[in-house]
């Protein structure tokens, strides 16, 4: 027993010396400087909860908070409806249901950055052209306009990850056995009614899982912002992650930027925990 | 196995001894001759850095002694925290580039004092403004650089206006309205291509003009005033509208690329406000176009009349925690590359740098554009470059820019931004 403890601590040391290294450490480092006038260099005084107040007011980070959880509310009801819907299309029966999955899940293999200027392309050039075609004034000056944007970067982040979430609602399709919809079949019950009293709750898993990565993802998203609309214009469609490497980066100030990283990241673990928590509570067993 | 073992610890070991004969040896007859330094450059002009490793190894083909090692990050925002992250980790460069008063505060545990270097003392007046505090000149530019309105030279004639005599607004305007005019004959799409996508085109260049009138174009001394007074500012929202209302639209659509390479290289607008740093891109879509057909003019400015902003947009500064003889080695490099015979002939023919020094004579610069920066600038007739006090710190990207975007689309009169300007000002330099 003693030998097997000292093996498993040898084990785990290097990984854990690793984790503390680039983890804990810069972290701890991280809170630390939040307190002070750090500018990635050092640091002359402390500020005490200064940096913690201007937080709050003017400094862009209120209104990137605001535009960020419009966002993440929009793409994580869109992505798990298109998601489920996608997965409940290619689990039915028919000819190319497996060539469709790939097409789906296609658009998850390509980079953010590309992603984005790809699709910049297509709004400023492709959606431009077809405006003027059909007439359609409201096609043309994507991207240049709040509201637009907003919708642009919807688009771009359902487009991509859809497919992704569909593979695991894929995954959780194929485990419900096949006795049970037989059997509410057998019983009358019309596809809708399986859907809403079988499918649907034997399906939670998945559900939490997937709640979990678009929320965690929908806060963290940049590179599909940087390339698409780089936050502009007027900063109004400028996403937390970008407010605060732009406040470290292009305004060096990066203990501003450690405060409102800290900030993000509670607010992020609060929620994520919270919805993992009531997600699964109404998992089912069978 | 043993003997396996045995044989080739002892290979190893000979291995050693004989590089540790080689390196004794080296050691031994450098200290006899001249003393080798080796010395490492990092700067943020990524499009200059093959020009700058020939250059590097030409000095050391003179110098046998230095040796240089150059490297590169490119743009304002990623070259300077690659920068603290190489001195935080003990690997400060000897050389290094500087873009302004924010940053010759943010590294000044580094800077070396270079107001007695060959190369401080011929730099022409003002362009050490930006990089001299407190009597110590600690950067030597890296260029000058200038813009204006950039004109197709065949629209203008075809037109028949002289570009040169637009002088002043009214004639600006005049000339605008009757090119506007005759628009189809002409063949182009617009007068100007405004973009409005690209924030610095109106906030660092053209607000040059009008706030830093205050300052006479000083960034020293724009960086250290506490307060702002935006006098200008009526004239800067007629230049706004002007090239708004007359330019290819839909203006918040376009950005850098779609008004150099998409509508000025290729004919379709009359004349874009730009520098001379476009000429390259120009060259590459037409050469025969960049060669022939196009100049610069200054922008109409009231009490500034035909004066050209130049400035400099790049410092170089020497490492004050290197060993001395690694700080001479640069500073010698340094005054090599813009006050020696051979060094001058590099910097105009390789880099294509119009010279912030005194002492080139009657170079000719190897491209329009740089040729009217040249002359503009040998005849003392220019503005200083006040921006870089504001680029660096936060006002400019974060209530400066906005605001004039906000404008721009509509969504915003001119004197709330102005006044949220001021207000931004004001905000930031008091908490400094």
């Amino acid at each position: 027993m003693k030998n097997r403890s000292l093996s498993f601590w040898l084990f785990l040391t290097p990984t854990l010396v690793a984790l503390a290294l680039v983890v804990f450490i810069p972290a701890i480092m991280g809170v630390f400087y939040s307190f002070t006038n750090w500018d990635g260099l050092g640091y002359t005084e402390m500020l005490g909860f200064k940096n913690y107040i201007t937080l709050f007011h003017n400094s862009g980070f209120l209104a990137a908070l605001w535009f960020t959880v419009r966002f993440v509310i929009v793409t994580v009801i869109l992505l798990n409806v298109i998601g489920l819907a996608l997965a409940l299309l290619v689990t039915q029966k028919f000819k190319g249901s497996n060539l469709l999955r790939t097409i789906f899940f296609m658009p998850n293999l390509i980079g953010g950055l590309i992603l984005g200027f790809i699709w910049q392309f297509i709004f400023t050039q492709a959606f431009t052209a077809i405006g003027k075609a059909l007439h359609i004034a409201g096609l043309s000056g994507w991207l240049t306009d709040a509201k637009t944007g907003f919708w642009g970067l919807v688009i771009v982040t359902v487009w991509q990850m859809s497919g992704y979430i569909m593979i695991i609602y894929i995954a959780y399709l194929q485990n419900i056995p096949s006795e049970v919809i037989e059997a509410a079949e057998m019983d009358g019950a019309s596809p809708w009614q399986r859907f809403v009293h079988i499918t649907f709750p034997m399906i939670a898993p998945a559900f939490t899982i997937c709640m979990f990565l678009t929320l965690s993802n929908g806060f963290k998203i940049y590179d599909q912002n940087l390339s698409l609309t780089n936050g502009g214009p007027y900063k109004s469609t400028e996403m937390l992650a970008m407010n605060i490497v732009n406040t470290a980066y292009s305004e060096n100030n990066f203990a501003l930027a450690e405060a409102k990283a800290l900030i993000f990241f509670l607010i992020v673990a609060a929620i994520s925990m919270l919805q993992v928590y009531y997600n699964r509570k109404r998992e089912v067993d069978l | 196995m043993t003997k396996g073992w045995k044989k080739l610890g002892v290979t190893v070991l000979a291995g050693a001894m004989a590089l540790t004969l080689v390196g004794c040896g080296n050691s031994n007859s450098s200290s006899a001759s001249n003393k080798k330094v080796k010395i490492t450059i990092f700067q943020g002009k990524v499009e200059s850095n093959k020009q700058f490793k020939q250059i590097a190894a030409r000095y050391h083909k003179l110098h046998p002694n230095v040796s240089i090692s150059v490297s590169s990050v490119g743009g304002g925002t990623d070259y300077s925290p690659v920068l603290k992250t190489r001195i935080s980790s003990g690997n400060a460069p000897t050389i290094f580039s500087l873009a302004g008063p924010a940053d010759v505060k943010q590294f000044a545990s580094q800077e070396a004092d270079l107001s007695n270097t060959k190369a401080a003392k011929a730099a022409q007046s003002g362009t050490l403004n930006a990089v001299t505090t407190n009597g110590k000149t600690v950067g030597l530019p890296f260029n000058v650089e200038g813009y204006g309105f950039v004109y197709n030279k065949t629209i203008f004639k075809k037109a028949g206006i002289d570009p040169t005599s637009l002088t002043t607004m009214a004639k600006l305007t005049a000339a605008v309205k009757k090119i506007d005019s005759e628009k189809s004959e002409l063949g182009i799409k617009g007068v100007f291509a405004l973009p409005g996508k690209e924030t610095w085109i109106l906030s660092d260049h053209l607000a040059n003009l009008y706030v830093g009138q205050q300052f006479n174009g000083n960034a020293q001394k724009m960086y250290k005033s506490k307060s702002m007074s935006f006098t200008a500012n009526k004239e800067m929202k007629s230049m706004i509208d002007l090239q708004k209302q007359y330019s290819v639209g839909p203006v918040m659509q376009l950005d850098y690329s779609a008004q150099v390479n998409q509508n000025f290289s290729q004919g379709k607008v009359a004349m874009i406000q730009q520098g001379d740093w476009i000429y390259s891109t120009v060259e590459q879509i037409d050469k025969k176009f960049a060669k022939n057909d196009i100049g610069m003019i200054p922008i109409p400015v009231k009490g500034y009349e035909n004066k050209l902003p130049v400035g400099t947009s790049l410092y170089w500064g020497v490492n004050k925690n290197k060993s001395t003889a690694e700080q001479t080695a640069a500073k010698n490099f340094l005054d090599w590359l813009y006050t020696s015979k051979e060094g001058k002939k590099l910097v105009v023919n390789k880099l294509h740098f119009v010279p912030a020094y005194k002492g080139y004579g009657n170079v000719k610069m190897p491209d329009a554009l740089s040729q009217v920066v040249f002359k503009y600038s040998k005849a003392n007739k220019t503005i200083g470059w006040a921006f870089p006090a504001y680029t660096g710190t936060s006002w400019d990207p974060n209530t400066f820019q906005p605001n004039l975007q906000k404008y721009l689309s509509g969504k915003q009169s001119w004197d709330t931004t102005v006044k949220n300007s001021i207000k931004g000002w004001n905000e930031q330099q008091s908490s400094n």
